[in-house]
């Protein structure tokens, strides 16, 4: 606007006076502000050169530190799978309630702070349906976080949500929802003892799960994330190690199926004998692979709070016991191995009756001379102690060792006893020897027990246990993976295969194990009925046993050694009789399971096993023959024969659902079905001759 | 004089506006559009779910106030003057409605007023009414300004009213501002100093005890004094805000790579330019201040050549407005100042400010045009005898006679 500088001084007031002479102050006051508002320009900028040059690194590290906060991950606790891939123990998350007090209560004026709390406090506790006083008392708490309700529904869930988001009156801020995890076990009492449990704290506290904490649990990490200013998590720089975010996954040898028959089996016996306890282990005697591992009383993990110390005890490892007559297996493989006998050698039983020392040997079975196979069968204490006083007490110690007794395992359980071949911590004297030979004097674990019999299985290797088949990262690796490892040779192959053939007489007539004898296949095994010491007496007590049996099948390149343990059976207590069953049925199935088909069986012809008669049929026209009742009447066309395109129906009563269907059709008729189970009426009637592809009514009731 | 003459026609009488002024600050709303963005895109997906929910109003906003200034550049700022008073009673009436519980509460100050679906802000409004009618009287009381009961005691008083009905809201800044005009215009006007030092005098007391006695002023005022003890409560977003600028350091972080969004609240609104600072840097800080510095001295310079003195007075009381509006909301942001509840002018997410900044520019680059021939005869304003008379003594000397000029235009 300079054109206007060389303008004449204008005397006209009603111009703008301010361009003139007489606005000269004017001018000067508002170059006055101006210089003011200069000066304040020059504030801001040297405001801002402190803040961002000389201060700013202080700042910026402040900034930093305030968003990558570091916060803690609690990593997802591993999954254990059983060798099918069935989840045996998972993670849940489970939403629960939290609080940030300081958040709720932020910008809100120090006097109406009651009146807040109050009325946040009384809607908090309506959606969560707990006690307002309580909720109000956190709030005032003003923690920066407090837990308001843990394990919440999902219908608290979303009336948190609502509250929080304002959609339920105004808005509550500082309420926080997030899974709390929570350790869930699936098959619920499968394998409880087993697996053991998780504390709230995220610690397994027993079994596999206090064992492998460290791999299932992860690496809880000092994770560094941006939050934003209500501490939510924008997203992570990323982790480096996989752990943090989630354990490692266990994969075990344990076959669900195998575990619930021997559980189910050994919980029977229990109950049926009024026994205090039991275990039962299956174990694959060609790679040390355990398939099952059960302990009774067992307990639900998922609540754990209301079992005790007795139900959570894993029995098979955990428990050592005097085995008794099983012992005897391997006393006759330390003969046999020593050469101290021949496989065909026959020893004098002495009617039963033998001193050694101060203490007299007695049998239950009382003979003269038995082979080492009848030694076996019968059970003979007597001949027994005499192989192992004819190896001597060092050299019998030393084979016992190496069959793995006195030692642990090294199973990846935690509480593993290792059993004890020299209670006095000396070498035995000569009635100690004689009593070790039959498993008197000496405590082993069923686990041992196992392994030992497993290497008289296998051809003679005693074998670790596996309990761990791989262990694989989250995403599917492979971490560690196990693999047949021989701990060491314990007999020759040729003194294996001895034993083998003779334990299978065991099972035959004339043994003590005749009840674990299987249909089809040969069978190898030693009962053991084992008295208990009286802890009171120290002596053994006349009502308290373990009643037990070790065996495998077939006798020839077995799949499974199973050994059944039964503490305190108080109806019958003989090894034979307790024991021996339960090894038949979990023996049973495995065998079922692993599809081995009985030796020297002809495969049957479908259509003929079709045929046979149905038992439910025979049953119903029995039970109505013994009531005495007369078939129905039958008058529709019943004479005659039979046209080319006709049949006559016969009698479906009583025929379950599938035959009869069968059975119509095959006759060329349209069955028509209702209702379920056994066949109760037909129309027509039974003999009433019908046209091929006419329609004949079947009605089912169940039966009764 | 052929020339001369065709200017006369009507819509030929300007000439162009300032058209850096005009050129700075549509590049301003346009620098605000990018920044509100930046600032609001967190707070956008959060609580809306769509990132852009800011900037698609705001885009809507600027588009509206592009058009507001074109319009206000177009409209003679002389027809504004029969409408200062109703303007200023309608601001007035606003205000009082937004205090008297028709407010619509925001960020703990009822400073809204919703009409409809929009939430109008009467005291971003009441700031330019005040500045048009400073303008109006202190032109029309010319040298009575110099008196106590004339040229004081109204506009203190009509001042007093707004800056109450502010504070009642209560808008601590936005009174601040209005005193601050109020002063400046007086000042400028020719009001004798000491009747204005008094008046600052009384001012200040007001203020301290306004600040002393009302509990939460004086808490907020004790947190920012000791800013790093009440870092989690009063002094939460001074201190963040603090620390926005601060970890922008010299060239900053970057644009759209601020992290302090997550944690400053309004940072799309009040709190935009510790956002600026944060991804920018000093320079960006730098670069704001000197475009606010080229704003204020082109309107001091359109003040300077205005036509006349209600031209050169609301010229610059806007100038000032927008002047001190931006250092005010800077020092605040640098927490050099304790107050809140200001906008950065052109730039902070809000209907109401842009709008209203927008229509104050427009009114500032219409009295940017040079008047380059007599005013209508016809203007119902100018029915006065000495306005004909000024238009006739323009014309006399001829000033835009140029013949450069008046090709320009």
């Amino acid at each position: 606007m300079s054109r206007r500088r060389g303008a004449a001084p204008a005397p006209a007031p009603q111009g703008n006076r301010i361009r003139t002479e007489a606005g000269k102050w004017i001018r000067m006051r508002m170059g006055v502000l101006c210089g003011v508002l200069g000066l304040g320009l020059g504030l801001v900028v040297s405001a801002g050169w402190d803040l961002m040059v000389v201060d700013g690194p202080h700042w910026r590290e402040l900034a930093e530190k305030q968003r990558q906060r570091r916060l803690r991950v609690q990593p997802k606790r591993g999954i254990i799978y059983d060798r099918s891939g069935s989840a045996l123990a998972v993670t849940v998350e489970v939403p629960s309630v939290s609080l940030d007090a300081n958040e709720l209560l932020r910008g809100v004026p120090a006097p109406q702070v009651p009146v807040v709390a109050r009325d946040a406090a009384n809607r908090i506790a309506r959606a969560l349906s707990i006690e307002p006083a309580l909720v109000e008392r956190k709030i005032l708490a003003k923690r920066r976080w407090t837990w308001l309700h843990r394990q919440v529904t999902a219908e608290q869930v979303e009336a948190i949500r609502k509250l929080a988001a304002g959609e339920d009156g105004e808005r509550i801020r500082g309420l926080i929802v997030e899974g709390e995890p929570r350790r869930f076990h699936p098959r619920r009492e499968l394998a409880g003892p087993l697996l053991g449990f998780v504390a709230p704290d995220g610690k397994g506290k027993d079994g596999l799960e206090y064992a492998l904490n460290r791999e299932l649990e992860g690496h809880p990490d000092q994770l560094r994330g941006l939050r934003d200013r209500s501490g939510r998590l924008i997203f992570s720089e990323g982790i480096a190690d996989d752990q943090a975010l989630a354990g490692h996954d266990l994969h075990l040898t344990l076959d669900q199926g195998i575990q619930y028959t021997a559980e189910r089996e050994l919980a029977n016996v229990a109950r049926t004998f009024e026994a205090s306890g039991g275990s039962v282990l299956v174990v694959d005697p060609n790679n040390g692979e355990l398939l099952a591992m059960a302990s009774w009383p067992g307990y639900n993990p998922n609540d754990y709070r209301k079992s005790s110390p007795e139900q959570r005890r894993n029995r098979a490892i955990v428990d050592a016991f005097e085995p008794g007559s099983t012992m005897k297996i391997f006393t006759v493989a330390a003969g046999l191995a020593a050469g101290v006998i021949q496989p065909t050698q026959k020893l004098y039983c002495e009617k039963g009756v033998m001193a050694v020392d101060n203490v007299v040997i007695r049998d239950t079975h009382p003979a003269e001379w038995l082979s080492l196979t009848q030694i076996l069968a019968q059970s003979s204490n007597i001949c027994s102690a005499k192989i192992g006083l004819a190896l001597g007490g060092d050299a019998l110690y030393e084979s016992l060792r190496r069959f793995g007794f006195g030692e642990r395992t090294g199973v990846e359980l935690p509480g593993e006893s290792s059993g004890t071949l020299r209670p006095r911590g000396r070498p035995w004297v000569q009635v100690e020897t004689a009593a070790a030979s039959f498993g008197q004097g000496i405590s082993v674990t069923n686990l041992q027990m196992a392994m030992a019999t497993a290497a008289i299985a296998n051809g003679g290797e005693l074998l670790e246990p596996v309990l761990i088949r791989k262990v694989t990262t989250a995403s599917g690796e492979v971490v560690r993976q196990s693999a047949r490892q021989v701990r060491r040779r314990v007999v020759s192959k040729r003194v294996a295969q001895q034993l083998a053939e003779m334990l299978v007489a065991v099972t035959e007539d004339g043994g003590t194990g005749i009840e674990a004898d299987i249909d089809g296949y040969r069978v190898a095994g030693k009962t053991a009925t084992a008295q208990k010491t009286d802890p009171r007496t120290g002596r053994y007590s006349l009502d308290d046993y373990v009643a037990s049996f070790v065996g495998f099948v077939p006798a020839k390149n077995p799949v499974a050694v199973v050994v059944v343990t039964v503490d305190e059976p108080r109806v019958d207590y003989a090894g034979g009789a307790v024991a021996a069953p339960v090894f038949r049925r979990v023996a049973e199935m495995v065998l079922r399971y692993r599809g081995l088909t009985p030796a020297g069986t002809k495969p049957v012809n479908l259509e003929e096993l079709a045929r046979r008669p149905d038992p439910a049929h025979a049953t119903h026209a029995a039970l109505r023959a013994a009531r005495g009742e007369a078939p129905p009447v039958q008058e529709v066309q019943q004479a005659g024969k039979p046209g080319k395109d006709q049949v006559r129906l016969p009698d479906f009563t009583g025929w379950p659902v599938r035959a009869a269907l069968r059975q119509s059709v095959e006759l060329g008729v349209r069955p028509e079905v209702s209702g379920t189970g056994l066949l109760a009426r037909q129309e027509p009637p039974p003999g009433a001759i019908v046209d091929k592809g006419s329609a004949v009514k079947l009605i089912f009731r169940p039966a009764s | 004089m052929k020339m001369l003459r065709s200017l006369f026609a009507p819509g030929a009488r300007v000439g162009a506006m300032d058209v850096v002024l005009a050129a700075v600050v549509v590049a301003l709303i346009g620098f605000g559009l990018v920044m509100v963005y930046s600032a609001s895109v967190v707070e956008a997906t959060a609580d809306f779910g769509n990132p852009h929910y800011f900037l698609q109003r705001h885009g809507v906003f600027a588009l509206l106030a592009l058009a507001v200034m074109f319009v206000a550049s177009r409209f003679d700022y002389h027809k504004l003057r029969p409408l200062t008073y109703p303007v200023l009673g309608l601001v007035t009436l606003l205000m009082v409605l937004s205090v008297a519980g028709f407010g619509h509460t925001g960020g703990g100050a009822a400073r809204w007023l919703r009409i409809g679906p929009i939430h109008v802000q009467p005291s971003e409004a009441a700031k330019v009414a005040l500045v048009l009618w400073l303008g109006y009287s202190l032109d029309r009381k010319r040298e009575r300004v110099k008196t106590f009961s004339i040229g004081m005691l109204p506009h203190l008083l009509m001042a007093g009213v707004l800056v109450l009905l502010c504070m009642k809201q209560p808008d601590f800044g936005g009174a601040a501002v209005l005193l601050f005009l109020t002063f400046a215009m007086l000042f400028v006007a020719g009001a004798r100093l000491g009747y204005l030092l008094g008046a600052l005098m009384l001012g200040a007391l007001f203020a301290t005890w306004a600040i002393r006695f009302t509990p939460y002023r004086w808490e907020r005022m004790l947190a920012w004094s000791n800013m790093a003890e009440h870092r989690q409560d009063l002094a939460y977003q001074p201190f963040q805000s603090v620390m926005s600028f601060g970890s922008g350091e010299i060239t900053g972080l970057g644009l759209g790579k601020g992290l302090q969004v997550l944690y400053l609240p309004e940072s799309h609104t009040d709190f935009i330019s510790a956002i600026i600072g944060e991804e920018l840097g000093f320079i960006g800080i730098l670069g704001l201040c000197a475009v606010y510095l080229v704003i204020v001295a082109r309107g001091v310079r359109v003040a300077l050549s205005a036509e006349d003195e209600y031209g050169s007075y609301v010229a610059f009381g806007l100038s000032v407005l927008f002047g001190v509006q931006a250092l005010v909301n800077m020092s605040v942001a640098m927490a050099v100042l304790p107050t809140k509840g200001l906008t950065l002018p052109f730039v902070s997410y809000g209907g109401s400010s842009l709008l209203v900044s927008a229509a104050a520019m427009g009114i500032l680059l219409n009295i940017s045009r040079p008047r380059l021939g007599p005013a209508p005869l016809a203007a119902p304003y100018t029915a006065a005898p000495e306005a004909s008379a000024t238009v006739l003594t323009e014309s006399t000397f001829g000033d835009g006679a140029d013949p450069a000029e008046g090709a320009r235009a």
